[in-house]
Parts: C-alpha cells; sequence; structure tokens
C-alpha cells in the first residue's frame, strides 16, 4: 500500500491529461471538474489502489474512462442529446489566434464529438497522449488489435469529416 | 501496429488541448485532502514486514475504530467476570452422597431378592446348564428300551 500518498504530485503530473481525455468524453466543464474531483478523492480515500501500478498514467485513465462511462450511464438521456448537438458542446481544443485554425479546430471538435465513445477515446489517446496501442489496451482493458481497429475507423471518419478543410488548409 | 504517423495524423495531433482552469487546484486538493484520514496523510512509509503487517491491521481496523475497541472491552470484561466467577466465593456443586445406612442396605437386599423370586432366575436357565455325557449312543439307549 503505498503510504503517505502525495497527492498533489499526482495532480500535478497528470491533471492536464485527465482533464482533456475527460473533456473530450464529457464535453461539459462541470462533468469533468466533478469526475475530477471524483477521481483526485478516491485515490485520497484508497491509496492501496496505486500499489503494484506500474503506469500511473494508464491506471488513472482507465479510472477517469470508467468514472467518465459511470457518469454518462447515470446522465443517458442527456448525454444522449449532447451527443446530437455536439457543436453546441465544449470544445476539448484551445482556441486559436489564427482564424482558420479556429475553423478546423472547431470542425474537428465537432467530427470528434460525433465519433462513437469507444473510438474517440482511442482516437484521443493515440493522437494527443500518444500512447501506443498496447498501452491503450492496457488503459482501457481491450486487446491491442481492438484497439487498432477502433482507431483506424475512427480515423477514417475524421478524415473524410476534415478532408475539405484538411486540404484547403494544407495549399495556403 | 503502430505506423509511423501520416501527414494528417500529425496534423491533428498538433492541435493544443484546453488546459486546465488553474483555480480547480485547489479546490480538487482540499476535497482529496480531506477525504484522507489524518493517521494516513505525511506518514513516512514503512518498511520493515512487521510495520507493514502493523499497517495492514490498521488499515483493516480503520473504518470502525471504536467499534473494535467497544468489542475489545467487551472481551475483557467477560474475561475478567469469568475468572472473578471460579473464586472459591462460590462453591462448585459436589455430587450428593448416597445414604449407606444398614436399615437401605438391609430393604435394598429385599428388594433384589424379591425381584429375582419374580424372575424365576435362582433356577440355572438351559443354556446355562452343563451338558451331561451319557455314556452310549442314542441308539443303543433306544433299542435297550424297546427290549
Amino acid at each position: 500500500m503505498p503510504v503517505g500518498l502525495d497527492i498533489a504530485r499526482l495532480y500535478d503530473e497528470h491533471v492536464q491529461p485527465l482533464f482533456a481525455f475527460l473533456l473530450n468524453l464529457t464535453r461539459d466543464e462541470a462533468d469533468t471538474r466533478d469526475l475530477l474531483q471524483e477521481i483526485f478523492v478516491k485515490l485520497a480515500r484508497e491509496p492501496k489502489l496505486l500499489a503494484g501500478v506500474r503506469e500511473e498514467r494508464a491506471f488513472l485513465i482507465r479510472l477517469a474512462h470508467n468514472a467518465a462511462i459511470d457518469l454518462m450511464r447515470r446522465r443517458g438521456t442527456r448525454e444522449r442529446t449532447k451527443e446530437g448537438f455536439a457543436a453546441e458542446l465544449l470544445s476539448p481544443f484551445a482556441p486559436a489566434s489564427d482564424p482558420d485554425e479556429g475553423v478546423f479546430r472547431a470542425e474537428l471538435a465537432v467530427a470528434l464529438g460525433d465519433l462513437p465513445e469507444d473510438q474517440r477515446v482511442v482516437v484521443h489517446l493515440k493522437l494527443w497522449e500518444g500512447l501506443t496501442f498496447e498501452a491503450i489496451a492496457e488503459a482501457l482493458e481491450i486487446p491491442p488489435n481492438t484497439a487498432a481497429s477502433r482507431y483506424r475507423y475512427g480515423l477514417d471518419k475524421l478524415r473524410d469529416r476534415l478532408r475539405p478543410l484538411y486540404e484547403e488548409i494544407k495549399q495556403v | 501496429m503502430n505506423d509511423e504517423p501520416n501527414p494528417f495524423e500529425r496534423r491533428l495531433s498538433r492541435q493544443p488541448l484546453r488546459p486546465v482552469p488553474g483555480d480547480w487546484r485547489a479546490d480538487i486538493l482540499a476535497a482529496a485532502r480531506a477525504a484522507q484520514t489524518p493517521a494516513r496523510v505525511g506518514r513516512p512509509a514503512p518498511q520493515s514486514w512487521f510495520a507493514t503487517v502493523c499497517q495492514q491491521l490498521s488499515a483493516f481496523l480503520w473504518p470502525h475504530p471504536k467499534a473494535w475497541a467497544g468489542l475489545a472491552a467487551v472481551w475483557v470484561f467477560i474475561l475478567v467476570l469469568n475468572i472473578s466467577i471460579r473464586d472459591d466465593s462460590v462453591p462448585r456443586p459436589v455430587a450428593k452422597a448416597v445414604p449407606s445406612s444398614p436399615e437401605v442396605i438391609v430393604e435394598l437386599r429385599q428388594q433384589q431378592k424379591l425381584f429375582a423370586e419374580l424372575v424365576g432366575s435362582s433356577e440355572p436357565r438351559d443354556a446355562d446348564r452343563h451338558k451331561t455325557y451319557q455314556g452310549h449312543p442314542r441308539t443303543e439307549w433306544v433299542e435297550v428300551s424297546m427290549v
């Protein structure tokens, strides 16, 4: 059991990726904050959860994923409504100063929001966390091949959706 | 399985993510620290096996320390009560002595005799009787008797 758990260190080292991951899943800042607090309170209350954990980041992502799934199930109707209005939901990306970049990010946020949850999670972890499929598989407790195929499906959908914008920006 | 990212993937991965609001840190950490039990905050990591065992025992008992302490007190009370009862203040039960006056013994013997007469056990049973040897075969005896 890890005694004297340094919760501040855990927060400082992992909160940014957890925040981005949860925000991409929930698209709601209040929900993301609640989930983050739930995770760190849980770790503080049960420090033994981290006993024997080799990869803290992967473990925390698993906790975050499970917590987000629980929240979505509890608020099923509300989440289904959110899925339908992904464009109105909070973007997981930072605001851009360049208008073209802003448009691209906004479109990317909508396209991500339209992906099924299981594909969106894998795409996020692969593209913005730089995890390997093995690491994603470990974090989400799925086979690596499943992680890879979900990524391919998700990326294809994003490419189809963003191709016109992407080509346009690339030419500029 | 982990192919090199193509330009499209690189373009996506370069999009910066929204940063965590700075004012969340204090609130979330305050909530987390409030959830930590006082005994767990800032304790040094135990090195020896004894410390580990103590730690695990403490973790096991920790959820309801008053309940465990109460249970221990009840057991101590029962133990003390048990020891005090064993003292000489309370005499142990002693088997009652059987009266053995001569009149009673005579009476008992009379009853035994009467019972034996009623049952008829004064004579030996057939099974208990010793078999007597006749001295000659039964066929001879039959012939003699016919003559």
